[in-house]
């Protein structure tokens, strides 16, 4: 398991992290969003070690992260970065040697990873030669050419094309699926919701919400669709909002207590009742509730 | 352990092969050949302008034959003497570029006639000849022994210390190493600088930090640069050394093996110094572009130990001033080869100097990783010196 305690970041007077503690289980694809400036990036730079934390840890199997694990980890930051004149190839085997591959299995490796992501007519072809898209896929090839224990993904879904989106999403259920963690951050949030197992919700610097997508609508407010009686029937009525109205549909949410056989009965009142059924609320609207007392913080790009 | 020497070794080899198929490899050879072309070619031109002469004899002139011949050998000047039947033939050898110049008329009328000039090595030579000649006649008629009078007014010369005779060789050996350590110094060290920025620039470092330690990444790159810095500068050493003995423009093998061996060990002090500095500088700033403003100042410590190789130690080996330097880290490098090149610094001064640079070297590059952590992933502003020598 790879876990993520208490991580406190400052720059300067701004606090980039403040208590951040959220694990990713194997075999279980993480999604982590939030708004920019949230603290995704700054969170993945310390799992990498590529900043240092002022507080907290990150351990893998129970032990420190250091750099002989971080070698196992398969990263893709959110700056891009290649060495422009390299070949594909040759950059991809280069990368997975710093890891600890030997020669003949990294050339493999760098075989299968650009096979997979459309890349193998361009092998021998110089970084800078590519259109960006392209560079993003090497970039993901970096990211997994060594067989890495653990994936750390920033954004890696911006930029692709919908072919390109359809294959990392492959990918990375796929190596869930062999046993890795794989931790993602994304501003999408249909495509988090669709992939992930878990979510982690960040809102400046601190884990406003972390868990299945079921557990963090359990832990919102119940939410009613009714459709058919007269718009207005359910104002006044002891325990319901009013979210939204929509034609003859009203959106009502719930206090904790309130029984929804009554907020029938009051709909039957007022009108011939044609729907009546609880809303599940997408991703988008549970972040949405998530950081919306949080202050200083935008919604997702 | 191993496993820190794999990755250095990896890093090192990235940047080997990166350098050596790039441009600047090549242009930088060339140009330095270039260079060495253009040095030797005026050292030679200058070597046969000063020891090889021709003087036609016309007349009377032709009775000092003999001493010339001598005086000639004395002073190592290769003298060839003709002597023409009359005065036209002479003019006309002269004008026609076959001779130097002619001797025409006789005691008291003698002329040295030149087509444009008279090199001076021929006039002195002409001139002293005349007057001895003049002297011993003179002396002969006043019933005085020549011989005994010059034996009395001699005045033998000798130093304290023996005399070196390969002199001019060593001072153009210690101008040559010099000016390649100069070079190679230099130009890999900029190009240290310039890779930790491209790296920078480029954004790759995060990746590559994220796989390996910060001190690997630099320990790697500096190796390698300093390996591609090596190659060259034994190309052209080699070259340097094969172009000098096939042309007899140096006969001394032995001093020429020794200054080599001793520049090559000075290259790597002074390339590791200079390229750990060159690293940090090049870790504050984010563009090529701001990359001048901050290694300009390192290029100071570079140029003041040229300046005075190449000002003062040809004519003065044991200047007090570039003795002290020459024992100062950042300084050492240039002054004490060049000492070693001219024979003017025991083996234990070079040993002493070598220490103090190591001594440096240790805490350079202590102080250049720290830097280079601090301050390789901040991108944008350039980074204060401060800042980046805070303890992390």
């Amino acid at each position: 398991m790879l876990a993520i305690e208490g991580l406190a970041k400052r720059f300067g007077t701004a606090t980039a992290l403040d208590g951040v503690t959220f694990q990713v289980r194997p075999g279980e694809v993480f999604g982590f969003v939030g708004g920019n400036g949230a603290g995704k990036t700054t969170t993945m730079r310390i799992v990498l070690g590529v900043l240092d934390p002022d507080a907290g840890t990150v351990s893998w199997r129970g032990s420190p992260v250091d750099a002989t694990v971080r070698r196992r980890i398969g990263y893709l930051p959110e700056e891009r970065g290649l060495y422009p004149k390299m070949r594909v190839t040759e950059h991809l085997v280069y990368l997975a040697r710093l890891h600890g591959m030997s020669r003949s299995a990294a050339r493999d490796a760098a075989a299968t990873w650009t096979g997979r992501v459309g890349l193998a007519e361009r092998r021998h072809d110089e970084v800078q030669k590519l259109s960006l898209g392209n560079q993003q896929r090497v970039q993901l090839c970096a990211a997994l050419v060594h067989d890495p224990d653990v994936l750390v993904l920033d954004e890696p879904f911006s930029g692709l094309d919908p072919a390109a989106v359809d294959t990392l999403s492959e990918v990375l259920r796929e190596r869930a699926a062999a046993g890795i963690p794989v931790i993602f951050s994304s501003h999408q949030l249909e495509l988090v919701e669709r992939l992930c197992d878990r979510v982690g919700i960040i809102s400046a610097g601190r884990m406003a919400a972390v868990g299945t997508v079921d557990d963090l609508r359990a832990a919102s407010a119940e939410r009613y669709d009714v459709t058919g009686p007269p718009a207005g029937w359910a104002d006044g009525l002891p325990g319901v909002r009013v979210l939204d109205t929509d034609g003859a549909r009203t959106r009502v949410e719930l206090e904790p207590g309130t029984d929804d056989q009554k907020l029938l009965a009051a709909a039957l009142q007022a009108g011939p009742v044609h729907a009546f059924g609880p809303y599940r609320p997408p991703l988008s609207e549970l972040y949405r509730d998530a950081v919306a007392d949080r202050p200083g913080t935008g919604g997702p790009a | 352990m191993n496993r820190v020497a794999a990755t250095i070794a990896l890093v090192a080899r990235r940047e080997v092969s990166t350098q050596v198929r790039s441009r600047t490899f090549v242009i930088g050879l060339v140009l330095m050949l270039a260079v060495f072309g253009g040095y030797g070619a005026v050292f030679a031109f200058v070597g046969s302008q000063t020891s090889e002469a021709s003087l036609v004899l016309d007349g009377q002139a032709h009775e000092l034959r003999e001493d010339l011949r001598s005086a000639a050998d004395r002073q190592g000047l290769q003298l060839t003497l003709t002597e023409a039947g009359n005065r036209a033939t002479a003019e006309s050898m002269v004008r026609g570029g076959e001779a130097d110049a002619m001797l025409t008329g006789g005691f008291g009328t003698f002329q040295l006639v030149g087509r444009d000039d008279v090199g001076a090595g021929l006039r002195t030579l002409v001139t002293g000849v005349v007057e001895q000649r003049a002297v011993t006649d003179a002396l002969s008629a006043a019933g005085a022994d020549p011989d005994r009078v010059s034996a009395l007014s001699g005045v033998g010369i000798r130093t304290l210390e023996p005399a070196d005779p390969e002199r001019g060789q060593r001072i153009a050996i210690a101008l040559a190493v010099t000016f390649l350590l100069f070079f190679s110094v230099t130009a890999y060290g900029a190009a240290v600088a310039q890779g930790v920025v491209e790296e920078k620039s480029g954004r790759v470092v995060e990746l590559l930090l994220a796989t390996i330690p910060a001190t690997q990444l630099l320990a790697g790159k500096i190796v390698g640069l300093g390996l591609v810095g090596l190659l060259q500068l034994l190309i052209l050493g080699a070259v340097g050394t094969v172009v000098a003995l096939a042309t007899g423009l140096l006969a001394v093998p032995a001093v020429l093996a020794g200054t080599l061996l001793s520049a090559v060990v000075w290259y790597l002090v002074g390339f590791f110094l200079f390229a750990t500095l060159y690293a940090a500088a090049g870790a504050l700033v984010s563009r090529q572009e701001e990359l001048q403003s901050v290694t300009a100042p390192v290029a100071v410590p570079l140029l003041v130990p040229l300046l005075l190789a190449v000002a003062v130690l040809p004519t003065d080996p044991h200047n007090t001033v570039t003795t002290v330097l020459s024992y100062v880290p950042f300084f050492s490098q240039t002054l004490m080869p060049a000492r070693t090149a001219l024979g003017a610094a025991a083996w234990w001064e070079v040993l002493i100097a070598l220490a103090l640079a190591l001594a440096a070297l240790v805490g350079m590059v202590l102080l250049s990783a720290r830097v280079y952590r601090n301050s390789v992933l901040r991108t944008g502003a350039r980074v204060g010196w401060r800042e980046a020598l805070k303890r992390p």
